[in-house]
């Protein structure tokens, strides 16, 4: 995610479109935007060519920008400031000096800076602060501890009983200690069974609203509009799905929930929910265009989007096999999905629907 | 010809009742429409609100063993009905049995008491092979013209589709074949009539005209183009086919490239000015068309003739 300045506060920056290209290009993006200040923080870079990379991005970024100037702000690092100014000469050997005169790095060690180019301020450094938190893991959304809590969850809706440690591990593809602490914190919601098996005893609640509030990046959800002014209908992007033959692809949203709960109130398919199963760092989706070369990317969340794409990271993804090679997305994708898509009544309905939960508000 | 004469908004239905009312019934069978009026008529016919962008209304003489007789007949029925010769500073008048074929007008002719649009008579090539211009003398009693043929004449004939009235209206699709494969590359040759005020490429006003019809299709039925492309070329081209089919998507290719953006304003102004007048698609919007076109019909044609 792009963050900005804006009133104080940390903001979704929108990048031109050449920057997008740039992005696109390099796989290099800035974490931040301070008026004219692109700021990218990096965490526990202890190694050289770490750095390397890092000012090498932020060259290629500057070039492409040629008003703005660029931080990088190393936080927690062991780089000692004489090897930072070895390699600051290094790169003044390979850089343009145009570029390198718009850069400057600067060393963070509990909200204390050294380095920070003076003219910037005491605004700037209480919007680095938050973006300092932001970037870093406290700030980020507990990634595993939603994985594990979407795992219970499903086997909860599908009455599919308790489980070991062992397996969420296997699952979502985390360490015993991750596990355990997230079933600590799910302490309360939690049935612990005498061979150590847990399930949950009723619908999570609260840790499902905040899952909610921070699920799209979580799931790293990905909305694309039409630019064709003809949108494809969802049936014909569909049928193009199931010619690519791919299974790491599953169909989630109201098609998803319908699969599952029929009978649900769910009149029309407004659009495509796709989950994507992908561990790594970098996506591909190319496979898109081959939807449908008319879909581009939009991070409007008011623009209409007739796909949207959600990440799933976890190791098993309890996609359920399909007809033509089509996988479905789990419930809870579905559910999630809905909620995505503020059809909340039917996604109120849909949980009701499955006979863990029937029983339970029965 | 008034070079600067801009096109006028007809309807494509009442314009093809007129055209065909006056052709005789026995040459009704004979006749083709091809053309922005025959694609209008295809995708809104029965929408009297909707109209096009049009001057010329062409009619292919079909089969060509039937051209010549049927030329004959039409033009001395539309001059019998009052139709007038349209006098062009070129082509002032219709010759006579002294004017040398490359003297001779083409048979273009307008409706009772209108100069706002004109029938032309055409024909297919005699030969398949034969891409070049050529002309056949055509003698009638209101003096002598000739009937062009020329190129990828012979794809828009293939099947065509039966109007209400008698004649008959190319299939968008083999119009669309017919523009690909005459425009192999953005050519320098402009048109003779401006648009709006644009004198364009005539490659560009064509391939134009195959997003036109990409945009008004639907698209599973542009899924199908490959298959139907792949016939009409096998039927009337035989072994050729498959390099036809290769060389079918280059000049819409250098079109979509970023340094000829300056063709793809006016292949957009053409659109805007003639079939899409209704609904006219932005820049970008037409691209994403023409994207659509390459993944559903070029590259899956190109992939058969592999």
């Amino acid at each position: 995610m792009q963050l900005s300045f804006k009133s104080g506060n940390i903001k979704v920056v929108i990048l031109s479109a050449a920057n997008e290209k740039m992005v696109a290009d390099t796989g290099y993006r800035p974490d931040g935007q301070w008026h004219d200040v692109w700021v990218e923080v990096k965490f526990e870079t202890h190694g050289i060519r770490n750095l390397r990379a890092s000012l090498l991005g932020l060259a290629y970024w500057l070039t492409n920008n040629p008003t703005s100037r660029g931080l990088l702000v190393l936080v927690d690092s062991r780089i000692t400031e004489d090897r930072l100014h070895h390699e600051w000469k290094l790169a003044q050997q390979t850089l343009h000096p145009e570029i390198l005169e718009r850069m400057a790095v600067a060393f963070a060690k509990k909200k204390h800076y050294v380095g920070l180019p003076r003219d910037l301020g005491d605004d700037f450094r209480v919007w680095l602060d938050q973006l300092v938190l932001k970037e870093s893991r406290e700030g980020k959304p507990r990634e595993s501890f939603y994985a594990i809590l979407e795992v219970l969850l499903h086997q909860w809706l599908l009455g599919k009983g308790p489980m070991t440690s062992e397996w969420i591990m296997k699952t979502v593809g985390c360490s015993y200690p991750t596990v355990a602490a997230s079933l600590r914190r799910l302490e309360s919601t939690l049935l612990r069974h005498s061979d150590r098996r847990v399930e949950l005893r009723y619908f999570p609640k609260d840790e499902w609203a905040r899952l909610l509030a921070v699920s799209d990046e979580v799931r790293s959800t990905t909305r694309f509009a039409d630019r064709s002014g003809q949108p494809r209908s969802v049936d014909s992007l569909l049928n193009r799905l199931k010619r690519l033959g791919r299974s790491d692809i599953a169909v989630g949203g109201v098609i998803g929930a319908r699969h599952y709960q029929p009978a649900l109130d769910l009149v029309g398919t407004p659009r495509l929910d796709l989950s994507l199963h992908s561990r790594g760092k970098n996506v591909d989706w190319n496979f898109v265009k081959q939807l449908d070369p008319a879909l581009q990317e939009t991070k409007r969340r008011d623009e209409p989007a007739p796909l949207v794409i959600h990440l799933v990271r976890r190791v098993r993804t309890l996609f359920e096999p399909g007809e033509d090679r089509l996988p479905w997305a789990d419930p809870v994708e579905c559910l999630l999905d809905l909620h995505e898509g503020r059809l909340e009544s039917q996604a109120l309905e849909f949980v009701r629907s499955f006979r863990t939960a029937k029983r339970q508000t029965s | 010809m008034n070079g600067r004469a801009d096109l006028r908004l007809v309807s494509p239905r009442a314009v093809l009742e007129q055209v065909a009312h006056a052709i005789p019934k026995d040459c009704r069978a004979n006749i083709i429409i091809i053309g922005s009026l025959a694609v209008g008529y295809h995708f809104f016919g029965n929408d009297p609100s909707l109209r096009v962008h049009t001057k010329d209304i062409d009619c292919l003489l079909s089969p060509r063993i039937r051209a010549l007789p049927t030329g004959k007949a039409v033009t001395e029925r539309l001059f019998g009905e009052q139709w007038t010769y349209r006098v062009s500073e070129e082509w002032p008048s219709p010759g006579h049995a002294g004017t040398p074929n490359d003297k001779l007008p083409a048979v273009r002719l307008n409706p009772p008491g209108s100069t706002e649009w004109f029938v032309e008579l055409l024909t297919v090539p005699e030969s398949s092979a034969d891409r070049k211009q050529q002309f056949s003398r055509l003698e009638t009693t209101a003096g002598h013209f000739v009937l062009p043929s020329f190129g990828f004449l012979s794809i828009p004939e293939y099947h065509p589709i039966p109007t209400d009235f008698g004649i008959f209206i190319a299939r968008p699709e083999m119009m669309a074949l017919a523009h690909l494969l005459e425009h192999p590359v953005i050519g320098a040759q402009t048109m003779s009539t401006e648009i709006a005020g644009l004198n364009l490429k005539r490659s560009n006003k064509d391939l134009g005209r195959v997003l036109a019809i990409a945009r008004l299709s639907d698209g599973p039925s542009i899924e199908n183009w490959p298959i139907l492309w792949m016939e009409v070329l096998q039927n009337k081209f035989g072994d050729e086919w498959r390099s036809l089919a290769l060389k079918a998507g280059a000049g819409m290719r250098q079109l979509l490239a970023p340094e000829n953006e300056p063709d793809f304003l006016e292949v957009r102004h053409s659109c805007e000015y003639g079939l899409l007048v209704s609904q006219p698609p932005t820049l970008d919007q037409l691209r994403a068309t023409a994207e659509r076109l390459f993944q559903d019909a070029i590259e899956p044609f190109e992939k058969l003739a592999r």
